[in-house]
Parts: C-alpha cells; structure tokens; sequence
C-alpha cells in the first residue's frame, strides 16, 4: 500500500467513523436520555440501556470495558452511599453478553477499599456476573495532562485510560459542597494524588475531569437515593427508595435529570450551568428527547 | 563397644522439628489472618494467647480478674505438669526462631557451642518473680517480657511493614521491567492481605527482636535459656513430670557431646546434675549421643532430680526491687491527667484497668483497617509503652468496625459488636482556625464534614465571615463541631487537606470510657433549655 492512499484510507475511515454513530442515531430516533422506574434495580437498568439502543451501540466485541460505580463508603446498599450491586452487575452482564473481552470494576474510595469492595455488595456482584474487580494500585497512577481549564495535570489511573470504553456508573446522592453528587463527580474517584484539595474548585474540577474520561455512556443509579447526610448517608432514613435508573450518552444532561429527583431545577446547579455555558452538554430538559418507561 | 547413634531420638527431633514448623507457621497464618476478611465478626486469631499461663497470672494478679478465655492455659499448664517444658521446643514460636537461628549460627561458625556451666540461666526466674512481684501492685509488665506478645508485637510493628515496604518495592521493580501482568496481581493479592505498614516504633522494636536473636550468637537459645520469664514459669511446675532423663552407664563413653549440644544448658551429663526445669526435651542430646546413651524413660518411681539453684538472696533482692521500682512507674504526669494524645481504641477499658490488662502484643494494630493503632512511647506514661494508641495522622477509627476489640487476647478492648463500637466516644475533634482553609482564605472546603461518618454528622458547615488580607471580607461555609454527636474517630483530621498540621484534630476527651476526662457534666445536658 502506499503512503498517500493509506493516508486516504485513514481520512475516509476516520470520516465515517466521525459520522456514523450520529447517523445511526438519527436513523434509529434514538431518545437522548431514558429514565426508568420499576422494582428489581437489575431490570431497569438493562431497560434503560436497551431503551438507549441496546449495549451493543457502546461495547463492540473485542473490548476491554472499565465500569466506574461509585464505591467510596464502608456502607451497605441500603445506605445508599454507593451504587447498587445489581445495577453494577446488570452492566456488566450486558457488556460481556455483547462480546467485551474483558470487564473492569474499580474505583478509589474514601474509606479502605477492602472494606468499601465488600460491604457495598459491588465486589461480589460483579465478580459473580464475570468482571475483573480491582483495587486501586498506587502504582498505576500516572501523572497525565488533562487538558482542563483548571486541572492542567493530574495523576490518573491506567487503567481507565487503558480501557477501550468507560462507563460511568454513579448513584445520585446529595452532597454539601456540590450541592448533589451525580455522574460527572464521580470521576473523582478515578484519580490519585491529593484529591481532597480538589475541593477548592470543586466545580470546574467535575468538568475538567469528566471532559477528560468522556465515558461512552453514562448509568445513573438512582434506585435509592441519598436524600440527607451525604454523601455518606448512615441511618436507613438518610436514604430515600426512588426506583429509577437514568441512562445517556451526555453525561451533562444525565446530571441535569438527575437534580430532579431532589427537586432542584438543573439551572440552579452552579457544576452544570458552568458545563453548559462551556458547551460540555444540555442542561435544559426541555430540549432533550427523553424516553420514559415504567417496568 | 558398638557405637550407633539412636534413631529413635533422630526421629523424634525430626517430629519436633515438624511440630515446631507447623506451630509456627499456625501463628503467621492466624496473625496474617486478623484483618478484616469481609465479615464483620473474625475468629479466634488470637487462640495463642489463651494457652499462656504466665499472661494468664500475672494479669489475674494485677488486675485481679479471671478472663474465661485463658481457661485454655490450664491445658498448658497440665501439660507442663506431666510431660515438663515440652511446649518450649515443639510449640512456642519464639522458641523456633531462636533454635533457627542458633542452628544458623552453628553451621556458619559463629556460634560454637561450649560445656558451659553458666549462672545466666537463673536470670529468667528472678524476671519472673519482677514481674509477678510488679503485678501484686497493679503493675503489669508481662507484655513487655512475654514471648507472645514480644514476637506477635515485632512482628506486626516491624516484620510485616518492612516486607510490605519490600513487596512495594519490588512492584515497582516488576512495573520498570514491563512485567505489569504479573505486578498487578501481586498488588491485588497483597490488598487482600492489609499489611499495615506505618509505625512509628518499627524501627526500635525491630532492633530489640534483631537484638534478642543476636544474642543466640553467644549461647544456643539465649532468651530460652535466660531470660524467658514464661519458660521459668513453666520450668517451675515442670518439676515432678514423668519424662525424666537416664543415661545408660554402660554405654555411655563420656565425650560431654550432649552437654556441649544442650539447647537450654539443662546438663544431662552427668545424670544428677540434670535439671528437669531446664530441659526442653529437643532431644538433641538423645539424637547427638554417639552410643545411643541418652535416654527419656517413662518414670517408673519418684527419683529425686537436681533443681534449679537459685539464690535466696537474689530472690528477696529481685523482689525488693519490683517493690522499689514500682513507685518510679507512677510518678509520670499520665496517671494524674488524661494526655491529649491518648485515644485508645473502642472498647478500650478504664486507663487504670487497661494498663493492667494490656500486654502490649499488638494484636489490635494489625486487626486495625486503617493502621491507626500504634504502639504508645510516653503518652500512657512508661508502664503503657507499646499499648495501642489511635494515630488520626496516620489512620483514623473505621465507622462500622470493631475487629481490635474482636482480637484483644485479654479483654483490655472489650470485646462489642458492631452496632455498639458506633455509639462509642473515643475522643472528640476540634477545629485550629488559624489553620483551616476557609476560616483563613475564604476558600471552600468541606472534606472534613464530608468524610464525618455519624449520621446526623457532627460536622456542620455555617456561613462565617471571614476577613481576608487584603482587607476584604468573604461568607464561606466553615465547619463546626457539634461535641454531641462526635465520637472522635479522626478521619477528618487524618483527610485534612492541611496536610502538615491539620486545621482539625482529636484529643481523647469526652472518652466515653473515662469518667474524668469529660468536657461537660452528663447532669448539665439532661436538664432542657440549660447550658448546652
């Protein structure tokens, strides 16, 4: 092959590759976020990805898939400081079902992982459902540039970067420095160094950070959520059954629905108007083509 | 005279051999195992402890309390009664690593052993009777000087941690060299194991075990044969066992092999100069003799054995001496006022008790999740050294764990279940305003009240004006401590982002074990609308 037409080839496939997912998505009338409700955690939230186009519009076969629950709290699923199990376990299910190579689970808590892994139900669930569960390895951070507007370089862990997809699997919680803790907080879990001094800016950190892991597709838990003491929660009254499952390809508008189960209006969230006005994602719902199903 | 070496006894020093090796690979397997292993509650890792009679005593005699869970060391003690200090050479951990390490040094040359017939031996019952005399005031030493606690204490402080150091530091290795397959699960697999591995006397503690093997360079198991304190105990009652020595006359050639080879200086040759107290029954004088001389017969009638010669003098001379020495252990400010510092674990007796009944064997520091627990220097004053202090800048007390009460030997943690470790005070946090962010730059900062486990929190963000240096006032939302509701865990002085000296710490008041070291009265909170 020569030069110039392998150059071509490239340009051509990179073109299509630009498009077609956009085209595909336009064939199909794709919603733009599902919301669904129901009592098993691991129905709606294979309802939501089916109703999104099904897994297979993410996970290619051959993939190496990280997922990213929130596992940050020594606390048990009815706390309501981490994501379900089964949510977690119903991802990963999908993604090997859709022939991914390999699935990862981790995340880097606040509390001792050992203790977050197992207590939280996470570990068990998606080891069961076939996933490689991880520790956080100090030795894989690495320093990288991140490009954001505030966060220039920060120490990331490989394995994200490794992964050929992400997806980004949050529980809805309310938090008192961001106002909620959603999606695009959650990438806080996926770095090293002093995170605690991140809090400073907390709000343009979300961005940069999530702008910089760009999860393929974002799955809000929200089956129960943390209503008061976030985001740890404690007493069984701290947290609030709300049976639902958001899922979205724009990890934005997936926050922005999810402030309205607290009953905040997106355009209050100071994170997500920042997002907004910088062009990261849609914020008013009106806007936004979203599928609703009662399972 | 046909010379043939006994096989009977080369096959039982094979056995002992075996034993030793299971013994002590049953301890590093049940010490490797207290670490939270995903539930809750944890075994009986502790079970060595429970075997020693000599903790079991002096902890009765200084705190006078029974602990139901020594019951097993009767079964010890009827042991030693019958078969003698068997437990020294076939069980005792300790004792294995000494007699490795005395057989190291014997076949490396820097050991040669010698007929010796040295007065060090008797150093190890004038210790016993220190610390037995010690415990009749309240004073316990025995953590200090016991086998157990010294070896689990050396090695959760200082073995574990400076492996885990050099398994990091082989990971690392691993990573450089592109084996990253094989270092990511090594890293994972050590996760599971939880080796703590920060603490602050490692270093010192490590050299006094480095210290006590070294010793075995001068004589074969030095600390067993002078100054184990529970060897003297157990040669003591180990007098009228049936397993006495008998050298066959006959055969014997005396070439004083088994005298130069004697682990313990328990000089079988010849046979009246036999010490029952100090004989291990090793067998090596029965394996080394070249005519199979050396014999253990069962005792057919009482025959009257050589006893130990200690001297009267020095026995009223070491007892005074724990009656002298003792008021010195009670002159530190600890006994007189709570030190700041002090935060003991949850379940944590009264301070008077729980110096009584620690042995200072560390068992809780490396149940503990967040390597919080660490060995005291001076802040329980000098009879606490070693006993467990919580560290909140090294760890911090883990909301819904109570494996250090769980794993505590003697019941100095009292043993709680999780549900009633939480509603247990061990301290109380407190804000440095002039260190903390927004109190200081206006700057939002919430990781303390984030990370506060109690539910409601015990940290509350309020508004406060602040005034900046320029001049120019800001309203950030700076935390608050609401004394009620704080148990003192310290995770938000050890998530400080004031990494040096941070802005928020815990003292030990308002412990909930103290009745003195209290903020306020319990009778000015019950009464509505007072001072509160």
């Amino acid at each position: 092959m020569k030069r110039r037409d392998f150059l071509k080839d490239i340009a051509v496939g990179s073109l299509f590759l630009n498009f077609s997912p956009v085209l595909l998505t336009k064939e199909k009338n794709l919603p733009d976020l599902t919301f669904v409700q129901g009592d098993s955690p691991d129905l709606i939230a294979r309802e939501a990805i089916v109703s999104l186009g099904g897994i297979e519009r993410f996970v290619s076969r051959g993939d190496v898939i990280v997922i990213k629950p929130n596992i940050g709290w020594d606390r048990k699923p009815k706390q309501a400081a981490c994501t379900n199990p089964e949510v977690v376990k119903a991802i990963v299910e999908l993604s090997l079902g859709a022939g991914a190579k390999e699935v990862k689970v981790m995340d880097n808590p606040c509390n001792q992982a050992k203790r977050t892994y197992a207590r939280s139900g996470i570990a068990a669930a998606a080891k069961n459902a076939g996933a490689k569960v991880l520790f956080p390895n100090p030795h894989r951070l690495k320093k990288l540039s991140l490009k954001g507007e505030w966060l220039k370089e920060w120490e990331v862990f490989t394995d994200f970067i490794e992964a050929d997809k992400i997806i980004n699997v949050p529980i809805a919680k309310i938090h008192s420095l961001s106002r909620l803790t959603l999606g695009m907080k959650n990438w806080l879990g996926a770095i090293g160094g002093n995170r605690n001094q991140l809090h400073q800016k907390l709000d343009q950190a979300m961005i940069d950070l999530a702008s910089f892991f760009k999860p393929c597709l974002t799955v809000l838990d929200a089956y129960r959520i943390l209503i008061r003491n976030g985001p740890q929660g404690g007493r069984l009254s701290d947290a609030k059954l709300h049976k639902t499952v958001v899922a979205g390809v724009d990890y934005v508008a997936v926050d922005a629905l999810g402030t309205t189960f607290f009953g905040i209006n997106p355009q209050d969230m100071p994170y997500l108007q920042l997002a907004y006005k910088k062009g990261h994602g849609e914020i008013n719902l009106e806007k936004l083509k979203i599928e609703k199903r009662t399972l | 005279m046909k010379k043939e070496r006994s096989r009977k006894y080369r096959i039982i020093q094979s056995l002992r051999i075996l034993s030793q090796t299971v013994f002590f690979f049953l301890f590093i397997y049940l010490l490797l195992g207290t670490h939270f292993t995903g539930e809750d509650y944890i075994g009986r890792v502790e079970i060595f402890f429970h075997f020693n009679p000599l903790i079991a005593l002096a902890m009765f005699i200084a705190s006078r309390t029974l602990y139901a869970s020594f019951i097993f060391a009767a079964f010890t003690i009827i042991i030693t009664f019958v078969l003698g200090r068997v437990v020294c050479s076939w069980v005792c951990p300790l004792g294995s690593v000494h007699q490795f390490f005395s057989f190291l040094f014997k076949k490396t040359k820097l050991l040669r052993p010698k007929n010796t017939q040295d007065k060090k031996i008797t150093w190890k019952y004038y210790l016993l009777i220190f610390i037995l005399v010690s415990a009749l005031f309240t004073l316990d030493l025995v953590g200090i000087f016991d086998p157990l606690s010294l070896l689990y204490r050396s090695f959760t402080v200082s073995l574990f941690p400076a492996l885990s150091y050099g398994f990091d530091a082989f990971l690392g290795f691993l990573y450089s060299i592109h084996l990253s397959g094989l270092a990511d699960s090594l890293a994972q697999f050590l996760e599971t194991l939880t080796l703590n591995s920060t603490f602050r006397q490692g270093f010192f503690i490590a050299a006094l075990l480095v210290g006590i093997v070294l010793l075995n360079i001068s004589r074969e198991r030095f600390w067993c044969r002078c100054l184990c304190p529970l060897g003297a105990f157990l040669g003591l009652i180990s007098r009228w066992n049936v397993l006495k020595l008998k050298i066959n006359t006959e055969r014997c050639i005396e070439c004083n092999l088994c005298n130069i080879h004697c682990e313990t200086q328990a000089s079988p040759f010849p046979q009246k100069n036999w010490k029952s107290s100090e004989c291990i029954y090793c067998y090596t004088c029965g394996a080394i003799c070249p005519t199979s001389a050396v014999e253990f017969p069962l005792k057919s009638e009482f025959e009257k054995v050589e006893t130990i010669n200690l001297s009267r003098r020095k026995l009223i001379f070491a007892s005074l001496l724990a009656v002298v020495t003792m008021p010195f252990f009670r002159i530190s400010p600890a006994s007189k006022r709570a030190s700041p510092k002090l935060i003991r674990p949850p379940g944590a007796i009264p301070e008077e008790k729980f110096l009584q009944k620690c042995v200072k064997c560390g068992e809780c520091m490396k149940a503990c999740p967040t390597n919080a627990l660490q060995p005291a220097l001076a802040e329980a004053g000098p009879e606490g050294i070693w006993t467990p202090i919580l560290v909140p800048k090294i760890g911090y007390c883990e909301y819904y764990c109570s494996l250090c009460s769980q794993v505590c030997p003697t019941g100095a943690i009292k043993e709680l279940t999780v549900e009633e470790k939480t509603k247990i005070r061990i301290g109380l946090a407190w804000i440095d305003k002039s260190r903390c962010i927004p109190y200081n730059l206006g700057t939002p900062c919430i990781v303390c009240e984030e990370h506060c486990p109690t539910s409601p929190k015990a940290i509350k963000l309020v508004k406060t004006e602040v005034l900046l240096p320029d001049g120019t006032k800001k309203t950030p939302a700076a935390p608050v401590i609401n004394t009620d509701l704080c148990i003192g865990c310290g995770i938000c002085e050890n998530k400080c982002p004031v990494v040096d000296q941070p802005a928020i710490f815990c003292t030990s008041i308002g412990e909930s074990r103290s009745e003195r070291n209290q903020l306020l009265l319990p009778l000015i909170k019950e009464v509505e609308g007072s001072y509160k």
